[in-house]
C-alpha cells in the first residue's frame, strides 16, 4: 500500500498528518510481539492488497439497505458508501446543532476554531492504527451539539462497502462533540454489502462537556469478510456521563480499542459489550479507563459466548492515578464457550496508585447451567430453545440498559437470528 | 496527650531496622569477580564435579550469553553488573564431610543470630535443615534419621557427586537451561543448593527446610534445589532467606525445580526475607527466581510464599499440571514498603484433564512501594474439565504506593471452568476506630487488620514457620497507614 | 458515672451539638430519642472519641475525670462501650480474637497480666450463651457476612465481655426483629447493675419496651430541649417530634 503520494498537503491538518504518518512509518502495523496485540494477529488480512481511495462513487437504493437502518423511529442519519459520503442516503442537520461531515469540518473556514481544539486532542498519538488514520482519514461524521441541547432524534452513522473495489480499506474519521448539558445518543455501525474483502480503522473522538450525557451504541453485525478496528476515545469533563456499548455479532477479525479520559470530578463512565461470534470470528475488546481525578465511577460489563472455533479477547484496564480518590471503578468479564475449539483469552488489569479506591474485577470462564437446561427440558423448552434462553439471560443485564426501546428490539432480534431461534416473546 | 498515631507509626516502621542486616567475619574462599568460560569451569572443578555436569554448565553459559534480560515485569531497577560479581564465594572451613563438631565457631555464631540452632532443638520442632551461606551448603542436619526412609536430603553438590544419576535424570526437566536470561545464568554458575529425594510411597516424617544467607559482598547467589517424590510420597519443603544490609545492590538468582510423580504431593513454603534496601531505596537484594513444579497424575504441588523482602522481585512459582487429576496451588502474601518493587504471582498450565488450580494471592503496599501480581492460568486443548479459581487481592497503605494486578486467563477447552476475582481496598478508618472503641490500640488494629487480610494464606504454612512469618509481617507494615 | 456538660462539637465546621448537658448516675438507664440528624449518633460517637469531630467547647467527665483529650482506646480502657449502629466488618479476624484482643489490651493497660486462655473461654462460653450465640458463630470473621441481629448480638456480647461502665447503645433496636430484639435487650437487662450506667440512643420508642430507661432526654437540632421519665418516650411515639417543636415555639 502507498500512502504518501495520497496526503492533502494544502490542509491546515498538515503537521498533524505528517506527524502521524512518521509515527506509523516508525511503527508500522502492530504485530504479536507487542503486549497490547498479543492475542490478534492482523498479518491474514493485511496479505489483502486494499484499495486505499476508491476511484469511483458509488450509489445504492435505499430499499437495498433499509434494514440496516434504524427504520422504526426518526433519526438522524450520516451515510458513508465506500468511504464517500452519501447525500442521498444521509440526514443531516445544522438547524441548531451540526450534524454533518467530516471533510467540510475540516476544509470550511468556519470550523476551523474547533477543528483547532477539537480534532486529535484526545486520539494517541503513538498508538500507531490511529496514527495511520490520522495521517489519511478525511471522511466522517462531524457531531457538534451545543450547550444545553437535547436532541431528540437519535444520530445514526452507518458506513457501507458495496464491494465493487476487490478489496477496500476505508479510514473513517467521527468527532463528536457534546456541550454542557447536552444529550445525544448515536448508534454507529458498518456494513458490507458482499463479500469481498474490508478493513476498516475508524477513529472516533468524542469530547463530554460538563453535565452532558452520550449514549453511544456500536452495532457490529457484518459479513463474514469484514474486518473492524475501531478506535474510540472519549474525553469527560465534570459530572459528564458517557456510555458506549458494544455489540459484536459479525465480521472476521474485529478489535474495539475504547479509551475514556477524565478530566474533572464526579464523571461516570460505562463500557458494556454482547460478542456472540462462531465459525472462526475473532473480536477483541481492548479498554481502558484513566481514572485521573478524584470521586468518578466507571462501569464495565462484557458478555462473550464464543461458538465453533471463534476466539474472543478481553483486555480492560482500569487505571487509577494518584490524585483520583475515592474512585468507585468495576470490571465485569463473563464468558461462556460452547464451542469444542472456541478459544477466550482474557487480561483483566487493574493498576492502581491512590488508596481510598473502591475498584475490582471479576471474570469467569465457564458453560451454560447444565441444571438451568435440564429444568427447562422438564418444562417440555426443547434444549435449542432452552440454550438460547439460557444465553439471552446470560447477555440480560447488557441488553438491559440500551436505553432506545427499538434499537433494545433489533439487538434482541439479531442475538435471537445468531442463535438461530425464534424467542417466541417480544423483548 | 499522649497519643500515638499513624504518622508516629510509620516513622518508627520506616526507621525500623532490618533484623538480620549483621555481617559475619568468615574466613572466605571467594573468585576474582567477572564471568567467562573459565569461572565456570572452575566452579564446576573446585565442586569435584563429573564432566557431563561441567558440559551442562557451558552449554547452559552459552545460551545465556545470547540471552536479554527480561523487561516486561512491572519493576524498574539498575541492571546488575554482570562482569563485576563473582560468582563463587565459600566459608574456608566448610567442609564437605563435616559434621556438627567441625563447623566454624564463628558460623555457629551467626546462625545463632538469625536463630537458627542447628542441633537438637530443631528436633523438637521436628525440621530437618541445609543451611546455605553464600554459595555453599554448610550443614544438613539430621541426614541419618532421613537415611533410614531412604530419604536423601543434601546439599546439590553432594548429590551430583553420590547420586549423580538422579541429578542428571531430572535436572533442567522442568526448568531447562535457557527458559529465561536468570535460569540460564544459575544453570551455569549455581554454587549450590539442596537437593531431595523421597522414595516411592513414604511419607517425609519432617518438615525439611533450607536457610539461605548472602553473607560476602560482591557476591552473587545462585543456589539450585532439586526436589523429587516419587510416586506416592509426601513432603513438606521450607525455605528462608536473608542477608546483611549493604549498599550495594546483591543479586541472587535461584532455580528450584519440583517433580511430583504420579500421586505424590509437595508442599512447598518459602519465608523470604532478604535485605530490602534502606528507607532511601539504596541496597538490597536484587531477587529474580525461577520455580517451577511438574505434576504426574493425581499429583499435587502446593506453593505457599511469605515475600517480605528484596529490593526487587521477580518470580513466579508455577505449576505444569500434565498428569490427570492433578492439583496444583499457590498461596501468596507480598508485602513491599519504602522502595521495594515486587511483580509476582504465578502460572498455572493445564495439560492433564480434570486438573485444578487454585490461586490466592495477598497484595500489601505501603510507602513508595509497587506491588504487582502477575498471573498465568492457560487451559490447554485437551484439558478437559479443568477448573482454576483465582483470588487476588491487593491492600494500599499510604497515597504512595502502588498496586497492579495482570491476570493473563487462557482457555482452549469449553469444558473448562475458571473464576477470577481481584480487590484493591485499603485500611479503613471506620476498622480502626471499631478496634480503638474497643481498647485495641491503632498500632495493634492494624496488626490485626493485615493480619486477618492475609488468614487465608497464613493457613497454608506449617506451624513452625506460621509464627515467624505473622511476625515478619508485622515488623514490616505496622503503621504504615498514611 | 457520666456527665456531660455544655457539649458543643462541629464537623466540617458545621456545629452539630450546640451545648449538650447530661448528668448519668450509677445504676441508671437513659435514653436519649430523636428525629434523624439531630445530633443523636454524633454524641456517642463524640463520647467514643471518634476524630471526625471537633470538640469546640465544654467537657465530658467519667466519674469526675476528663476524658476528653483521651484517644478512643484510652476512653475505653476506663470503662466507655460504644455499640455502634453500624458495626464494621474485619476480614479474617475471628469474634474470638478479636474480643481476646480487646480484654487482653484493656488488662495491659490496668496494669493487669494477660487473661489466662481457660478463663478466657469460660467468660467467652458464659457471655455467647447469655446472647442465645451459636459456638460456631464464635470463629466466623468479625461482622462479616452477619445478618442485622447478628451484628447486635455480637456488639452486645463483646459488651459483657468487656464489662464496661457506661455503655452506650447507639440505635441497637435498627435492622432487629422482634426475636434478635429480645434477645439483645435481655442481654443488656443482666448485664445491667448498680455500678454502671446505660445511654440508649433510639429514633423508635420500641426498644424502650425492653429496656426501661430512668430517664427520657428529646434531642432536637444539637440540643436536648425535654427531659423526662419513661412516660415520655410513649408521648412522643403518639404524637411525634412535631408536637415537640410545635411546644418549643
Amino acid at each position: 500500500m502507498a500512502f504518501e503520494e495520497q496526503i492533502d498537503v494544502t490542509s491546515q491538518l498538515h503537521d498533524v498528518r505528517t506527524s502521524a504518518i512518521k509515527n506509523f512509518e516508525n511503527k508500522g502495523f502492530p504485530t504479536k510481539k507487542e503486549e497490547a496485540w498479543k492475542y490478534t494477529s492482523l498479518n491474514a488480512i493485511l496479505k489483502n492488497d486494499f484499495t486505499v481511495f476508491p476511484k469511483h462513487e458509488n450509489a445504492i437504493e435505499f430499499a437495498e439497505v433499509k434494514k440496516y437502518f434504524l427504520h422504526e423511529i426518526d433519526t438522524y442519519k450520516v451515510i458513508f458508501v465506500d468511504g464517500k459520503f452519501s447525500s442521498f442516503l444521509s440526514s443531516t442537520t445544522h438547524d441548531g446543532l451540526d450534524v454533518c461531515l467530516m471533510s467540510s469540518a475540516l476544509t470550511k473556514p468556519k470550523y476551523k476554531m474547533v477543528i483547532d481544539e477539537y480534532f486529535n486532542k484526545i486520539a494517541s498519538k503513538d498508538e500507531t492504527l490511529t496514527t495511520l488514520n490520522t495521517a489519511f482519514a478525511n471522511e466522517g461524521a462531524y457531531i457538534n451539539i451545543p450547550k444545553s441541547k437535547v436532541v431528540e432524534k437519535p444520530i445514526e452513522i452507518i458506513y457501507f462497502s458495496t464491494g465493487v473495489e476487490n478489496a477496500l480499506m476505508v479510514q473513517p474519521r467521527n468527532l463528536v462533540i457534546v456541550g454542557e448539558n447536552a444529550h445525544v445518543q448515536i448508534i454507529e455501525r458498518h456494513q458490507s454489502l458482499n463479500e469481498n474483502p474490508v478493513l476498516t480503522n475508524a477513529v472516533t473522538e468524542i469530547f463530554a462537556q460538563k453535565r452532558a450525557i452520550v449514549d453511544y451504541y456500536k452495532i457490529q453485525n457484518d459479513l463474514l469478510t469484514a474486518n473492524l478496528i475501531d478506535n474510540t476515545y472519549i474525553s469527560q469533563k465534570q459530572e459528564s456521563r458517557v456510555s458506549v456499548h458494544t455489540f459484536s455479532f459479525g465480521g472476521n477479525i474485529t478489535r474495539n480499542n475504547l479509551n475514556f479520559y477524565h478530566f474533572g470530578e464526579r464523571i461516570d463512565s460505562t463500557l458494556k459489550g454482547i460478542t456472540i461470534i462462531g465459525d472462526k470470528q475473532h473480536v477483541d475488546h481492548y479498554t481502558l479507563v484513566n481514572h485521573a481525578t478524584p470521586n468518578c465511577e466507571s462501569h464495565q460489563n462484557y458478555k462473550t459466548i464464543l461458538a465453533d472455533s471463534s476466539t474472543g479477547v478481553f483486555n480492560g484496564k482500569i487505571y487509577v492515578e494518584k490524585e483520583a480518590q475515592k474512585t468507585d471503578a468495576f470490571q465485569q468479564n463473563n464468558n461462556i464457550l460452547i464451542g469444542d475449539k472456541a478459544t477466550i483469552n482474557a487480561k483483566p488489569q487493574l493498576e492502581i496508585f491512590a488508596d481510598d479506591v473502591k475498584c475490582s474485577h471479576g471474570c469467569t470462564i465457564g458453560q451454560l447451567d447444565e441444571s438451568a437446561m435440564f429444568y427447562m427440558q422438564s418444562r417440555g423448552i426443547p434444549k435449542k430453545e432452552a440454550k438460547a434462553l439460557l444465553m439471552y439471560a446470560f447477555s440480560n443485564s447488557v441488553i438491559e440498559s440500551i436505553k432506545i426501546p427499538e434499537l433494545k428490539q433489533r439487538i434482541t432480534k439479531i442475538i435471537a437470528n445468531k442463535l438461530g431461534v425464534n424467542l417466541g416473546f417480544d423483548l | 496527650m499522649a497519643k500515638y498515631t499513624e504518622d508516629d507509626l510509620k516513622v518508627e516502621l520506616e526507621n525500623k531496622e532490618y533484623e538480620y542486616g549483621f555481617y559475619t567475619e568468615l574466613d572466605s574462599e571467594t573468585f576474582p569477580i567477572g564471568l567467562n568460560e573459565d569461572i565456570v569451569r572452575a566452579i564446576s572443578k573446585k565442586k569435584e564435579e563429573p564432566q557431563w555436569m561441567t558440559d551442562w554448565r557451558i552449554e547452559a553459559f552459552r545460551a545465556w550469553q545470547e540471552m536479554i534480560e527480561p523487561e516486561w515485569a512491572n519493576v524498574h531497577y539498575d541492571k546488575p553488573d554482570f562482569q563485576a560479581i563473582s560468582y563463587y564465594s565459600a566459608p574456608k572451613k566448610a567442609d564437605p564431610n563435616k559434621t556438627l563438631d567441625d563447623v566454624d565457631p564463628d558460623l555457629l555464631e551467626m546462625y545463632k543470630k538469625l536463630g537458627i540452632s542447628i542441633d537438637e532443638q530443631k528436633k523438637l520442632n521436628n525440621v530437618a535443615m541445609d543451611i546455605v551461606v553464600d554459595s555453599v551448603s554448610v550443614a544438613t542436619t539430621f541426614k541419618k534419621t532421613l537415611a533410614e526412609k531412604g530419604i536423601i536430603f543434601m546439599s546439590i553438590s553432594e548429590a551430583i557427586r553420590e547420586y549423580p544419576e538422579l541429578v542428571q535424570k531430572y535436572l533442567g526437566t522442568v526448568v531447562p537451561q535457557r527458559d529465561n536470561f536468570y535460569a540460564a545464568l544459575n544453570s551455569a554458575v549455581f554454587s549450590d543448593g539442596s537437593f531431595c529425594y523421597i522414595p516411592k510411597g513414604v511419607r517425609c516424617p519432617m518438615e525439611l527446610s533450607t536457610y539461605f544467607r548472602i553473607n560476602q559482598a560482591g557476591t552473587g547467589q545462585f543456589e539450585r534445589t532439586l526436589l523429587i517424590a516419587d510416586e506416592g510420597s509426601y513432603v513438606s519443603y521450607l525455605e528462608g532467606c536473608t542477608a546483611p544490609s549493604r549498599d550495594e545492590n546483591q543479586l541472587h538468582a535461584a532455580v528450584v525445580e519440583l517433580i511430583a510423580l504420579d500421586d505424590a504431593e509437595i508442599k512447598y513454603s518459602t519465608v523470604q526475607n532478604w535485605y530490602p534496601g534502606n528507607k532511601e531505596g539504596k541496597g538490597g537484594v536484587f531477587n529474580f527466581v525461577t520455580k517451577r513444579g511438574i505434576c504426574e497424575k493425581n499429583a499435587k504441588i502446593s506453593w505457599t510464599q511469605v515475600e517480605t523482602g528484596s529490593a526487587v522481585t521477580w518470580k513466579y512459582p508455577s505449576v505444569v499440571l500434565k498428569g490427570d487429576n492433578s492439583i496444583g496451588e499457590f498461596y501468596s502474601i507480598a508485602v513491599t514498603n519504602n522502595f521495594q518493587q515486587a511483580d509476582t504471582g504465578t502460572k498455572m498450565v493445564h495439560l492433564g484433564k480434570n486438573t485444578k488450580s487454585t490461586i490466592i494471592s495477598k497484595g500489601i503496599s505501603a510507602g513508595k512501594s509497587q506491588n504487582s501480581y502477575r498471573g498465568l492460568v492457560r487451559i490447554s486443548a485437551n484439558a478437559d474439565n479443568a477448573r482454576n479459581f483465582s483470588q487476588c487481592d491487593s491492600l494500599l497503605m499510604g497515597n504512595n504506593c502502588g498496586a497492579h494486578t495482570f491476570p493473563y486467563i487462557e482457555s482452549k477447552n469449553s469444558s473448562a471452568k475458571i473464576e477470577h476475582e481481584a480487590t484493591t481496598s485499603k485500611i479503613g478508618e471506620d476498622q480502626v476506630f471499631y478496634c480503638n472503641q474497643r481498647g485495641i490500640p491503632t498500632e495493634k488494629a492494624i496488626a490485626l487488620i493485615v493480619n486477618g487480610f492475609s488468614k487465608e494464606v497464613l493457613n497454608k504454612l506449617p506451624m513452625e514457620f506460621a509464627v515467624e512469618a505473622q511476625k515478619l509481617l508485622e515488623i514490616s507494615l505496622e503503621g504504615s497507614v498514611g | 458515672m457520666l456527665s456531660i456538660k455544655n457539649l458543643h462539637a462541629s464537623v466540617e465546621d458545621k456545629e452539630i451539638l450546640k451545648g449538650i448537658n447530661l448528668e448519668i448516675k450509677a445504676g441508671e438507664v437513659h435514653a436519649i430519642m430523636g428525629p434523624n440528624g439531630a445530633g443523636k449518633s454524633t454524641l456517642s460517637s463524640i463520647i467514643a472519641g471518634n476524630e471526625n469531630y471537633e470538640v469546640s467547647e465544654g467537657e465530658i467527665l467519667l466519674e469526675g475525670e476528663d476524658i476528653s483529650e483521651l484517644a478512643p482506646e484510652e476512653r475505653a480502657h476506663k470503662g466507655v462501650f460504644l455499640s455502634f449502629q453500624y458495626p464494621v466488618e474485619i476480614p479474617g479476624v475471628s469474634v474470638t480474637n478479636f474480643i481476646k484482643t480487646a480484654i487482653n489490651e484493656k488488662r495491659k493497660a490496668n496494669g493487669q497480666e494477660e487473661m489466662p486462655a481457660n478463663e478466657m473461654l469460660k467468660l467467652i462460653r458464659e457471655k455467647s450463651e447469655l446472647l442465645e450465640m451459636d459456638r460456631k458463630f464464635l470463629s466466623r470473621s468479625l461482622n462479616e457476612g452477619f445478618s442485622g441481629g447478628e451484628k447486635k448480638r455480637n456488639e452486645i456480647f463483646q459488651m459483657a465481655m468487656l464489662e464496661p461502665k457506661i455503655a452506650i447503645l447507639d440505635e441497637t433496636d435498627s435492622g432487629l426483629d422482634i426475636d434478635a430484639l429480645r434477645i439483645v435487650a435481655n442481654g443488656v437487662n443482666k448485664l445491667k447493675n448498680e455500678n454502671n450506667a446505660v445511654l440508649v440512643i433510639t429514633h423508635y420508642q420500641r426498644l424502650l419496651d425492653y429496656i426501661i430507661p430512668d430517664f427520657v432526654h428529646v434531642l432536637m437540632d444539637g440540643k436536648i430541649v425535654k427531659s423526662g421519665g419513661k412516660e415520655l418516650a410513649y408521648e412522643l411515639e403518639e404524637k411525634g417530634y412535631d408536637w415537640i417543636k410545635s411546644e418549643l415555639n
